[in-house]
């Protein structure tokens, strides 16, 4: 099994980037056996379940780090773990790290990690993204493409392309009336 | 004296920050401050009744489930609309799964390693550890060649100086205390554990439709269409894979999570006087049994100075003594001005001021009832349940009494509970509770399913003018709440009082400590520098503020951090 897991909060503004890339590719591309694309939110270290019983893990996420809003940054397991996770308070950081050595530590979990990451330009209440870090949408989702040749899989683009289902960035109602 | 704060705030996360000033390595005061403004309900401003639910869901993406359940109530209350049974259970079945879920988690993943060393079960001789094991338990993964591979394992990691998710414990820390045969057992529960939470959550998507976010709610009901013979509904096959691991995962609940909370308190009985802090609490009941909210399996209520012998019960949904009584207060949190006001009247503005001490610090507000601070969660449902007699919580609760005192070879009674480790005790009372009530609503539904009942919803009409609506939901946090008014079909003010709120919040205007404040005073710290005995009280409320956003933080971080006063 191979997941690309897009995590974040879609309700603060950039923080969403990583459900709103797995919408893109839900609504562009088939879902090939074998390949799943889940927006998982924040779980925290309830990521777990998601890493058990997986070959390949593609994370979509917001990221630390020195650049500008909208840059992408890829990096592998061994970037991800460089640092170890600190003691935390509560129990429900973000917790990429600890999940991923959670896993590790009974076996199972997925031996290749790849994160795609986008310099956030502002995390805030809010349903939409950034002018920088929506123009970067795409280029996250064909890095997920890419990911996934190099993982020996061919995503197949659908001949009608559905609009993808970013319904928390809507304004109308989403429940029609009868 | 010195001030020990423990921080992890990164440059955008927003956390918990603890502060303590400790003298005589004895912490004297506390505060306890959220580092990020959430303020999330105002995208609710608006919008449709029926769908703020999809919304409160993403509050927090632990507790995703529990928001859910929470606004539909609201709507359902402000127009007093009723819920067919079908529906009830079906969300009751969804709740239990999720509060086992999130106790297991609790208990293995995020707090054991506060009183388990890891690096002690090195030392550990496996058929040592496997005959303490037999004799509190006939768990099958507790035999001497399971434990010895755990202990292989274990070894394994550290040969290749690679400790994993262990590596940045307390370990060797002069307040940790288990022998290394039980810190053995309890490293290879931690790793079954990981297997038995997942199990359990598959319920929630089974019968969610999907996990982390469910889909099945609806303002009124459920969108789960039963029909027993069809593939494409809630069919026999989806009950009974349900019931299948609703009876596995009670085995490990019953044989592996019961003995290791008693065993855990009777070794650090000591830690059974610690942390008692506000002793006011308050509960809320949850799993309805009819479709207005009127009847209950799990009580709840108000208990005030820990007198057992006097509980104010909340009875139904429209219950006027909790709508009433609820409101927060901003005096020392970062809001402009300085009231304290009902959650139907809040219109917070953020304003933020640096940190200080006898002013305003932090973004938590300070919820009150009855102007009174309430410590929630599970040891408030089940010391609730425990005074007004309800029959599964008195059972699992001396029971626990009972096995706990008898691996300490002493007396244990009720007031013990009140203290750090009590948390802990009760979070797995209630475990143990719900976990019976989760097999009782599922042959409830099977049977009124039977009966011929398939309804799964009611419609909800939405009239002119204003309506308020409250829905509360004990999690596994403890009392949420969700506050609407709702105007022209619209939402006009929307406010959520989640758990880690009530215990979290800082001062109030008569300068009342919350409950994580109160309950460190008194604690000992054996090294500043390695703050255990304070984050194990921290840990015991389970804390859940700052899973609202989620960004990787790809440098590490230091966060603890002492300066002399």
């Amino acid at each position: 099994m191979i997941r690309v897991l897009g995590l974040g909060n879609v309700l603060m503004s950039d923080d969403g980037f990583g459900p709103f890339v797995v919408r893109v590719l839900e609504a562009t591309y088939d879902q090939p056996a074998g390949v799943e694309f889940i927006d998982v939110g924040t779980p925290g270290l309830d990521l777990t379940p998601y890493l058990l019983d997986t070959d390949a893990v593609i994370f979509v996420d917001t990221v630390t780090s020195g650049g500008r809003p909208g840059e992408l940054r890829i990096y592998d397991r061994a970037d991800i773990l460089r640092h170890a996770p600190q003691t935390r308070t509560s129990g429900h950081d973000p917790a990429l790290k600890e999940a991923l050595l959670t896993v590790d530590a009974v076996g199972g979990g997925p031996k290749r990690v790849t994160l795609i990451g986008v310099i956030p330009d502002w995390i805030a209440t809010g349903v939409v993204l950034s002018p920088q870090v929506e123009a970067a949408v795409g280029r996250a989702v064909m890095a997920v493409v890419q990911a996934l040749e190099n993982l020996g899989v061919s995503l197949v683009r659908r001949d009608h392309p559905g609009v993808p289902d970013v319904w928390w960035a809507r304004s109308e109602s989403l429940i029609p009336d009868r | 004296m010195s001030r020990i704060t423990i921080d992890p705030v990164t440059r955008i996360e927003g956390h918990l920050r603890i502060d303590a000033e400790v003298d005589g390595g004895v912490v004297r005061k506390a505060w306890s401050s959220g580092q990020m403004f959430r303020g999330i309900e105002r995208i609710l401003q608006g919008r449709d009744p029926r769908e703020a639910w999809l919304f409160t869901q993403r509050f927090c993406g632990v507790c995703t489930t529990v928001h859910a359940i929470a606004s539909v109530r609201a709507v359902e209350n402000a127009l007093q609309l009723e819920v067919p049974l079908n529906a009830q259970y079906i969300r009751n079945i969804i709740v239990a799964a999720h509060a086992m879920h999130d106790h297991i988690v609790h208990f293995y993943h995020l707090s054991a390693l506060d009183w388990v060393d890891v690096v002690s079960a090195l030392k550990a001789d496996p058929v040592k550890s496997s005959q303490l094991a037999e004799s509190l338990s006939t768990w099958p993964g507790n035999s001497r060649m399971k434990l010895a591979a755990v202990k292989d394992r274990l070894k394994g990691f550290v040969d290749g100086g690679q400790l994993g998710i262990f590596q940045n414990g307390y370990w060797g820390h002069p307040a940790m205390k288990l022998s290394p045969e039980v810190n053995l057992l309890a490293v290879s529960h931690y790793l079954e554990a990981l297997e038995y939470q997942r199990k359990v959550n598959q319920i929630v998507a089974i019968l969610g439709g999907k996990t982390p976010n469910i889909q099945n709610l609806a303002v009124g009901g459920v969108a789960n269409a039963i029909n027993l013979d069809n593939q494409a509904t809630l069919n026999m096959e989806k009950l009974y894979q349900v019931k299948d691991i609703l009876d596995e995962v009670q085995d490990f609940i019953r044989q592996v999570y019961f003995v290791d909370v008693c065993a855990v308190g009777a070794m650090y009985a000591d830690w059974l006087g610690y942390g008692k802090g506000v002793t006011n609490y308050l509960s809320v009941p949850d799993l309805p049994l009819d479709t207005k909210g009127t009847q209950f399996d799990f009580p709840g209520g108000v208990i005030m100075n820990g007198d057992l012998s006097h509980v104010q019960e909340i009875k139904t949904f429209n219950e006027p003594f909790f709508r009433e009584n609820v409101t927060e207060s901003i005096a020392r949190a970062w809001y402009d001005g300085n009231w304290t006001k009902h959650p139907f009247d809040e219109d917070t503005e953020p304003k933020y001021t640096k940190f200080e001490d006898n002013g305003k610090y932090s973004w938590v507000k300070a919820p009150r009832f009855k102007g009174n601070p309430m410590q929630v969660g599970p040891l408030a449902q089940v010391l609730s349940g425990y005074a007004l007699g309800h029959k599964p919580t008195v059972f699992w609760a001396n029971k626990t009494l009972e096995t706990a005192g008898s691996i300490a070879k002493t007396t244990l009674t009720p007031a013990v509970l009140h203290s750090t480790l009590g948390r802990h005790a009760a979070r797995m009372i209630r475990t143990q509770v719900i976990t019976d009530l989760a097999q009782k609503h599922w042959n409830l539904l099977v049977n009124n399913i039977a009966k011929g009942d398939t309804t799964i919803f009611n419609e909800p009409v939405f009239p002119k003018g204003e309506q308020r609506g409250f829905g509360f939901h004990e999690a596994p946090r403890g009392t949420l709440s969700h506050w609407v008014v709702i105007r022209d079909g619209k939402i006009a003010n929307y406010q959520a009082v989640v758990p880690s709120t009530w215990n979290a919040g800082p001062r109030d205007e008569k300068d009342q400590p919350g409950p994580y404040e109160a309950s460190l005073v008194g604690n000992p710290v054996a090294d500043a520098q390695r703050p255990l005995e304070l984050i194990r009280t921290v840990h015991s409320f389970d804390p859940c503020l700052a899973c609202a956003i989620h960004t990787v933080d790809i440098e590490g971080t230091q966060i603890a951090k002492v300066k002399a006063l």
